[in-house]
């Protein structure tokens, strides 16, 4: 019989449909907020910039997750 | 050391170098593909960043070299591995030659899966169908080979349906840009997981053959001049160029924009990057395909060619039996006497030649490398929606 782990690969999945949902929502999000903002609205800019540093943390815990040096 | 047993080491680490260097360019496709499919990225630079980061990964992590020194083949009854340098080699040299007639082909398969054929070839021939952890090959091979993809590919047309929706169709401002450079990024991220999984492949074979003939300690990590002399042929394959497959990859599957080049590098990198944290060897090769047939089918009026698609799943099915033949074939002379392992180092050498030979007829290069993307018919963003 087989032993298969199969709570690792669940793990993985919901990892990446996570990924895959909060990545593109923030990015795009942050994109038309900076549309909806041009050069009037300070709080639209605001919330694009927040939704950009949302992608932005994720790509540096991305880098301490593949850098085995960091923990 | 006898001389046999050093001129199969020599050989070894030539031929696992000389894979390390084939893995290099025809994966580099993975990772910058859909960036120079749109544009993101010029094709030169692409390769060159992706070349940098393989090397830059590779001195960053040894987890899946762990699984290849332990996990596949097993180790007899005192603890000495059943796998002998002669069969080593041989399974790669079966992992060379797959590797090279896909890249030929233009079939983006896994060299994961090429280099594991190989080695379970040469070791079913050699020391039986005993020497084979099945279990390993189950769980660190196939139900990866079977789930990754589609994980990915579920997520990735989830990310492209996301991206599209509230960017109405990717016609608002600055959409283009912004989507650009993201894409670049995640796509460097996918590099650099690529590095730190495949590079260590190689790592791992050289080490096992060093421990297998007894000038390294077992259970110890790669040396430096392994790690080194890895990082550095895969990452010239790479900068080199994997255009071919690129071409397949970024512009034979399905169109993509860079919204959808967006969510396909993030699902992929995502699924690298949890997956060998956690210490499976994933085809990264097989992750991105997955990943851009979910963006061709996540966002409306695209089409995914399910031929091309079908023909890049076949190329998965084979690669690993295929390779096990070649390097049961070439284990079968290899392991008969010195002059048969020289015999075979030289058929494998002329096998090569004849492959670039066969691809220099139809070059693939940056310049050709975007034939059919959509920038040929271009800004169809906005009409699509």
């Amino acid at each position: 019989m087989i032993d298969i782990d199969w709570g690792k690969f669940a793990i993985v999945a919901g990892v990446v449909l996570l990924a895959s949902v909060v990545l593109p929502l923030f990015y795009s999000g942050g994109v038309r907020l900076l549309e909806t903002a041009g050069t009037t609205s300070a709080p639209a800019r605001v919330g694009a910039w927040a939704c950009f540093a949302v992608c932005i943390a994720a790509v540096l815990f991305g880098l301490w997750v593949v850098v085995p040096q960091f923990h | 050391m006898d001389t046999t047993l050093l001129v199969t080491v020599v050989l070894v680490v030539v031929f696992a170098l000389v894979f390390d260097f084939t893995n290099g360019f025809h994966d580099t496709a993975n990772a910058m593909a859909t960036s120079v499919a749109t544009g993101a990225l010029k094709p030169r630079t692409a390769v060159v960043i992706a070349g940098v980061l393989n090397l830059v990964g590779a001195f960053l992590s040894t987890e899946v070299a762990k699984t290849i020194s332990s996990g596949i083949i097993k180790t007899d009854s005192s603890g000495h591995e059943m796998i002998t340098p002669a069969l080593i080699f041989a399974g790669l040299v079966g992992a060379i030659i797959w590797n090279l007639v896909t890249w030929y082909l233009g079939l983006p398969s896994s060299s994961s899966h090429a280099l594991f054929g190989g080695l379970i070839g040469a070791a079913i021939l050699g020391a039986g169908l005993g020497a084979i952890s099945w279990s390993g090959v189950i769980t660190s091979i196939v139900i990866p080979a079977l789930l990754a993809p589609l994980v990915a590919g579920v997520a990735a047309l989830i990310g492209t349906v996301i991206v599209y929706r509230m960017t109405k169709q990717a016609t608002v401002p600055h959409a283009k840009p912004a989507f650009r450079i993201a894409q670049t990024v995640s796509a460097s991220l996918v590099a650099l997981a690529h590095g730190t999984s495949d590079a260590q492949k190689t790592m791992g074979v050289i080490t096992l053959t060093l421990i297998a003939a007894n000038v390294q300690q077992a259970g110890t990590g790669p040396q430096l001049w392994v790690i080194l002399t890895c990082g550095l042929a895969i990452g010239l394959g790479t900068a080199i160029g994997g255009f071919r497959i690129m071409r397949t990859v970024g512009t034979r599957i399905t169109p993509v924009e860079s919204p959808q080049g967006f969510a396909a590098e993030t699902a992929s990198a995502a699924t690298i990057l949890a997956s060998s944290h956690l210490g499976f060897p994933l085809s990264t090769t097989q992750v991105v395909s997955g990943s851009i047939v979910g963006v061709g089918l996540g966002k409306r009026l695209a089409q995914v060619d399910w031929g091309v698609a079908g023909r890049i799943g076949l190329g998965w099915i084979f690669t690993l039996p295929a390779a096990a033949v070649v390097g049961a074939v070439a284990a079968l002379v290899a392991i008969s006497s010195t002059i048969g392992l020289v015999a075979v180092a030289v058929v494998a050498v002329v096998g090569v030649a004849v492959i670039f030979r066969l691809a220099a007829k139809k070059p693939v290069n940056a310049g050709n490398v975007n034939e059919g993307a959509p920038e040929a018919a271009p800004q169809l963003q906005g009409a699509a929606a």
